[in-house]
Formats: structure tokens, C-alpha cells, sequence
């Protein structure tokens, strides 16, 4: 299996963040500004799109994958490219510190591509349709995730894991059995889960304030993750089941205890004042109009992730010489390459623009 | 973070530099008639020295750092390039100083 660490890397010492953060910077002085997302979203076509986005950084990546056709889901991979070429480029570049931190936050890309390729081997999937909604920014390269969704079912997957030695392989293979007799997909994922978190937290553990940093943004990942839990056990039924299974430890206000306390409640508006106190409450609040016209949990979903990725865009605002620059960075990429598949399926669908702009992430 | 750490030693050595070096060869310079002379000129000497080499280290310090963040940025705007040559070369007011102060010493 590759991994990120056998890179080339062009930082400099364990904690020099001066080369690394003034290259990072110039990179997000040419993330796209909000005209020219209004521009792309008032394209008549694909055709369109691909002009507009010939020049800026995605043109190599589209000149690439147009020569298989000017399709949206071709403009699509591009995007993906660019995205995985530009989390690589960032991972040569960092120093030995961040390096450390930022494999530690990138895992849950990593989580996510193996909670896929589960999902994946679970439905019964195509390998290409498996592999298509994957992005190998973090430790997994394309070449393991091709390997993982050629596996023939969930059992595989797990054990080329397993031969990998990934960390990801030890809960997997520890909830194996249950799910074997249960054939319940959530017990595999909630393992992977509470790993997860578990297994970044303690990496990001330390006295330095970027690690501190780093270990705030991840415990409020985990906030979010554990709140949105809560809100959709608000109506479930759990039978005779502990609502503090679901529970994620590592969070920065959502302690098992007002976890114990959310998922017990059965009103939205016991919710709002619980978490009055938390910077959880306002952005919840928020939305609470949202919630009773739609009444989808979808509405908090997505409130809390405009919430993480302004705590993300926050992280870049601090010391120059930080890790936060390259969080930010990395987790703006991340946003910008969301809101373009959004504008170019809106597109190719003939979305209204009022509709593609609900659906774009804090711009 | 960093960067105030980087200022405090920067200017901490350029302060150290500009009030004790000469206060220390004025101690010297002001010895009793009776100390023979070369105790005078030694000490004169190990002050610019000090001087020298102190100011000297903080611009090396100064510019290295300067250097690696100017280097990346060239590397994503190559158009910044007249920017990063002013600011590598800031630190040398550092070194002026302290060869300015250290020939007052010798002077004195």
C-alpha cells in the first residue's frame, strides 16, 4: 500500500511553517471569488462551465478528462482531480508537525472512502460506480481504493485491510462477527466511527498551540457529528436499545452526559435550550423556521456543516506561522470543489439558480 | 506567535547591543589610571565583537526566515519578487547597527 509519507517532500525542518504557509497562502489568493461562482451558476450550458473554468486552476485536470467526453460527469472527475492533486501538492509541502496533524484530520476522508467502498461491496455495487464517488485525498492513494472496490464482498474489503495493516482494519474486523449474524451495515460504521476518533484524538494530543488548534477543530467535528445524532433520534423509536451506543467521545461541549441528555428529549425546542449555551445553539436556532416548514433534520445537517466550515475558514485567521493557514486552506478547497459539482449537476439539470444558490456551502 | 518571539529576540539583542555593549566599554574605558592599558583595549575589543556578532546572528536569524517564506511565495507569485528582495533585505538595518555601535566602541 502507498502512503503519503514516502512523498517527495520539499519542506523544510520538523517546524518551519514559513515556506509551507506563504506557498499555501499564494494558493488561496487563486480560490475562486463568489462572481465568478455567480458567473458560472448563470451558464446556459456545460459548454459554458467548461469555458469559464478553462482559465483558472482546473484547466489541466479538464483538458484531461474532456478527451473522454464534455460530459458532466467527466467535468465532475476533473474536479475530483484537481482536488486530490491540490491535497497532495499541500501534503509535500508541510513541515513534520503538520504533516502529523493534518493525517490525523485527513483520516476522515479516509473513513469516508472506506465507509463507501463497505456501502459499496453491501449493495452489491459495481467497482467503477464504488470507485466514482470516492476522493483519495488522505492516506489511501486511488490505486488502494481501486484495490478495495474490486474486493468481491465486505468480508474482503476488510481483510486487504487487514493486510495493509491500516488501523482502520482493527474495529472492522472486531465488529465482523455481529455483522455477519446481524447483516446490519450501521454496527461496521459506527465502529469505524468511534475508532476514527478515538485514533485522532490521541494523535492530536500536546501542549503546542497547533496542536491544540488542530485537536479543538476535531472535537468540534465531533460535536457536530454526535448533535446531529441526537436530532435524528429525537423521533426514532431505538426499542430497547442504549441511545449513548451512538455516542462519539472526543467532542468539545457535547460530553456523554448532555449527549445522554439530547437524545432523550422529545421535543426540538428542549434541544434549542439546552444547547443555549454552546456555540451550537445560535446556528441551530437559526434554521428553526427552516425545520418546521421542511421538517427534515437535513435543515440542522446542514446548518451545523456551514458551522464547521466557518470554524475551519476561522482557523486560517490566526498565527501566519500555524498550522490553522493549511487547515483552512485545505477545508476552503475542499468547499469550492463542492460548490462547482453542485453548479455543474444544477447546470446540466436546468436547476433554477435560486435553488443552485440553497444549495451551495458558505460562500 | 512565532513572529512576536521573533520580534523580541530581534529587538531584545539590537536593545542589549545599543545599551549594555557600550555601558561595558565605558566600564573599561573608565578603569582607575593605574590598570595597564591593555585591559582597556581588550575589553574595547570583546564589546564590538559582541556587538558584531550579536546583530549579526539576529539578521542571519531574521533573514533566514524571511528567505523561506519569500521562497514561497515566489514560487506561487512570481510577480511579488521586488517585495520579497525589500524584505530580505530589512534585516541588514540590523547588522548596520551593530556595526555602527561597535565602531563607536572602538572609537571611544
Amino acid at each position: 500500500m502507498s502512503s503519503t509519507t514516502t512523498m517527495r517532500r520539499v519542506g523544510a525542518s520538523k517546524k518551519d511553517y514559513g515556506y509551507s504557509n506563504a506557498r499555501v497562502r499564494g494558493m488561496r489568493s487563486r480560490l475562486l471569488k463568489q462572481s465568478f461562482l455567480d458567473g458560472l451558476m448563470q451558464a446556459k450550458d456545460l459548454g459554458g462551465i467548461i469555458t469559464s473554468l478553462m482559465e483558472t486552476e482546473y484547466a489541466p485536470d479538464l483538458e484531461e478528462r474532456l478527451l473522454h467526453g464534455h460530459t458532466a460527469g467527466q467535468i465532475d472527475l476533473a474536479l475530483k482531480d484537481n482536488m486530490v492533486r491540490t491535497f497532495r501538492t499541500v501534503l509535500s509541502l508541510v513541515n513534520d508537525e503538520s504533516l502529523a496533524m493534518l493525517g490525523a484530520l485527513l483520516g476522515r476522508w479516509d473513513l469516508f472512502n472506506i465507509k463507501t467502498v463497505i456501502r459499496g461491496r453491501h449493495m452489491n455495487l459495481s467497482a467503477e460506480e464504488i470507485v466514482d464517488s470516492m476522493i483519495a485525498v488522505a492516506q489511501l492513494t486511488q490505486i488502494d481504493l481501486d484495490e478495495l472496490a474490486r474486493q468481491q464482498n465486505v468480508k474482503g474489503v476488510v481483510d486487504t485491510l487487514a493486510t495493509w495493516k491500516l488501523p482502520f482494519a482493527v474495529p472492522l474486523r472486531a465488529a465482523m462477527p455481529e455483522y455477519i449474524e446481524s447483516g446490519n451495515l450501521a454496527v461496521l460504521e459506527l465502529a469505524l466511527d468511534k475508532y476514527y476518533m478515538e485514533w485522532a484524538t490521541k494523535r492530536l494530543k500536546g501542549r503546542g498551540v497547533n496542536q491544540q488548534l488542530a485537536h479543538r477543530f476535531l472535537g468540534t467535528q465531533i460535536d457536530t457529528i454526535d448533535l446531529l445524532t441526537c436530532l435524528r433520534l429525537l423521533n426514532a423509536d431505538l426499542g430497547d436499545q442504549d441511545a449513548l451506543r451512538f455516542f462519539l467521545p472526543g467532542g468539545m461541549y457535547v460530553t456523554e452526559g448532555l449527549f445522554g441528555d439530547l437524545a432523550g428529549m422529545s421535543d426540538v425546542d428542549e434541544v434549542y435550550d439546552r444547547l443555549k449555551r454552546t456555540p451550537y445553539g445560535r446556528p441551530l436556532e437559526d434554521v428553526a423556521i427552516k425545520y418546521i416548514e421542511s421538517g427534515s433534520v437535513s435543515v440542522f445537517e446542514r446548518a451545523l456543516e456551514d458551522y464547521l466550515m466557518r470554524r475551519a475558514f476561522a482557523a486560517g485567521r490566526g498565527d501566519p506561522l500555524g498550522v490553522g493557514i493549511i487547515i483552512s486552506y485545505l477545508w476552503m478547497k475542499s468547499n469550492e470543489v463542492t460548490n462547482l459539482r453542485i453548479i455543474v449537476k444544477g447546470v446540466s439539470v436546468d436547476m433554477p439558480m435560486e435553488r443552485m444558490r440553497e444549495e451551495l456551502i458558505v460562500v | 506567535m512565532i513572529t512576536n518571539k521573533l520580534a523580541k529576540m530581534v529587538f531584545g539583542s539590537a536593545f542589549v547591543t545599543a545599551m549594555v555593549v557600550p555601558a561595558m566599554a565605558l566600564a573599561q574605558g573608565s578603569a582607575p589610571a593605574a590598570a595597564p592599558d591593555y585591559r582597556a583595549t581588550i575589553g574595547k575589543a570583546v564589546a564590538a565583537a559582541i556587538a558584531m556578532s550579536v546583530s549579526a546572528l539576529s539578521a542571519g536569524y531574521a533573514q533566514a526566515k524571511i528567505g523561506s517564506a519569500g521562497a514561497g511565495t515566489l514560487a506561487e507569485r512570481p510577480e511579488a519578487a521586488t517585495y520579497i528582495i525589500v524584505l530580505q533585505a530589512l534585516p541588514e538595518i540590523i547588522v548596520l547597527l551593530g556595526f555602527v555601535i561597535a565602531f563607536m566602541i572602538n572609537a571611544a
